[in-house]
């Protein structure tokens, strides 16, 4: 395992990089150009008074795509894996509450958003554990990052890496 | 792992692109955030164009029924009562207003019946300062020209930062409703008791969404989804 690990693990990167960073950029580049249905979205969950969840809604598809990109390219990996793994954790939890509330949304992650017809009731509740399980794999990644940020194709590389061989 | 941690302790000389990235990614997500609030104010704006030839109509006095689940009442006393469900947001009243609206106005204006508008608010936060602002132009007597006009405006999508209280007065201001205690009313939210006894009345009233017409009292149950004025106005007459 941990022979697998080291032999791997630039490549465990690479992938973990392309996973997270492409899903955040995908979210962030989808809802970026329609903000009302972003603002929408966030105010939908009912966790914050209206004006902030508008501003969130408006700010939070920029920072995807920023994240999304560092990631991709690789640069500052782990602080980068780290707010990743926070925004996973925030969705996560965002979610849990809704569900708790129990409120029918659509999560608004790749755009729309909003309230369901409480006869889709069972798809919605479908539909989070979804959302959480996939945020949560995410979040993972976003974890591994903040452990081995330095893997195949990426523009940082570690300072030290020539003296240590 | 180790190998990776010290790479990274060594990398502290590397503050530099650290501290670069945050502002760049700080400097991105402000200009994008901003370049967003920008362009739906600037969306908003234009969606008031509609409003620039709305004519204004006389006013018509309306009493709040507390005990009928505060609805807004016109007409009180007259022979036919035609009670109407609605929430601001909901985009298939805007449907209905859209296909009936000019018939109801008139069952009020010529006294033909007596109307009952309930205002909802299940559709969220911008449902109920849209509701709000709706029972303080009805004290105003341009509950119809408001209520008229905040659906000529309705936003695609709900609680998007659209009925705002600026947003809201300047509806009001466009439906005739410029005085100080109008403007007053909205931004206080002095009708948020109507406004949560009308959403309470609805399991009283089993009314389950919106629009819900009822004539005297019996539920009208629509065969076409588009609110054909045809068949409205026979299922009125017959009632």
């Amino acid at each position: 395992m941990s022979n697998l690990q080291t032999k791997y693990q630039p490549f465990i990167t690479l992938l973990c990089r392309l996973l997270l960073g492409g899903v955040l950029l995908v979210a962030g580049g989808l809802k970026a150009f329609k903000p009302s249905e972003s603002a929408g979205a966030v105010a939908a969950y009912k966790i914050l008074p209206t004006d902030l969840a508008h501003l969130i809604g408006y700010a939070l598809p920029w920072l995807e795509i920023a994240l999304g990109i560092l990631l991709i390219i690789g640069l500052t990996t782990r602080l980068a894996a780290i707010a990743g793994t926070a925004v996973m954790i925030i969705f996560i939890a965002a979610i849990i509450s809704v569900w708790a509330r129990g409120i029918l949304i659509d999560c608004g992650c790749f755009g729309g958003g909003g309230e369901v017809d409480p006869s889709k009731a069972s798809e919605a509740h479908r539909a989070y554990l979804m959302e959480i399980l996939r945020d949560l794999g995410l979040a993972l990644s976003g974890i591994y990052l903040y452990f081995f940020p330095y893997g195949r194709l990426s523009i940082e590389k570690p300072l030290h890496n020539i003296e240590e061989q | 792992m180790a190998k990776q941690a010290k790479a990274t302790k060594s990398s502290g000389g590397d503050n530099f692109t650290r501290w670069l990235v945050i502002g760049m990614v700080t400097l991105v997500v402000a200009t994008g955030a901003i370049f967003s609030v920008v362009g739906e104010k600037s969306k908003a704006n234009e969606s008031f164009a509609i409003l620039s030839d709305f004519k204004v109509g006389p006013t018509v006095v309306s009493t709040v029924d507390d005990a009928n689940g505060a609805g807004i009442t016109f007409n009180n006393g007259a022979a036919k009562t035609v009670d109407i469900w609605e929430d601001p947001q909901c985009p298939v009243c805007n449907t209905f207003e859209q296909a009936n609206g000019e018939f109801v106005e008139d069952l009020v204006r010529a006294k033909k019946a007596k109307v009952v508008y309930h205002v909802l608010s299940f559709l969220g936060n911008e449902s109920v300062s849209a509701a709000n602002a709706a029972y303080c132009a009805a004290d105003e007597a341009r509950y119809l020209d408001f209520h008229k006009a905040m659906y000529l405006v309705q936003p695609v999508l709900e609680n998007s930062g659209f009925y705002s209280t600026e947003n809201l007065i300047k509806i009001g201001s466009y439906a005739g409703l410029t005085s100080q205690s109008f403007i007053d009313c909205v931004t206080k939210g002095s009708k948020l008791d109507k406004v949560r006894a009308a959403y309470e009345s609805m399991g009283k009233y089993n009314v389950q969404g919106t629009p819900t017409v009822f004539f005297n009292g019996k539920l009208w149950e629509r065969k076409n989804n588009a609110f054909l004025p045809e068949e409205f106005t026979a299922a009125f007459e017959a009632s």
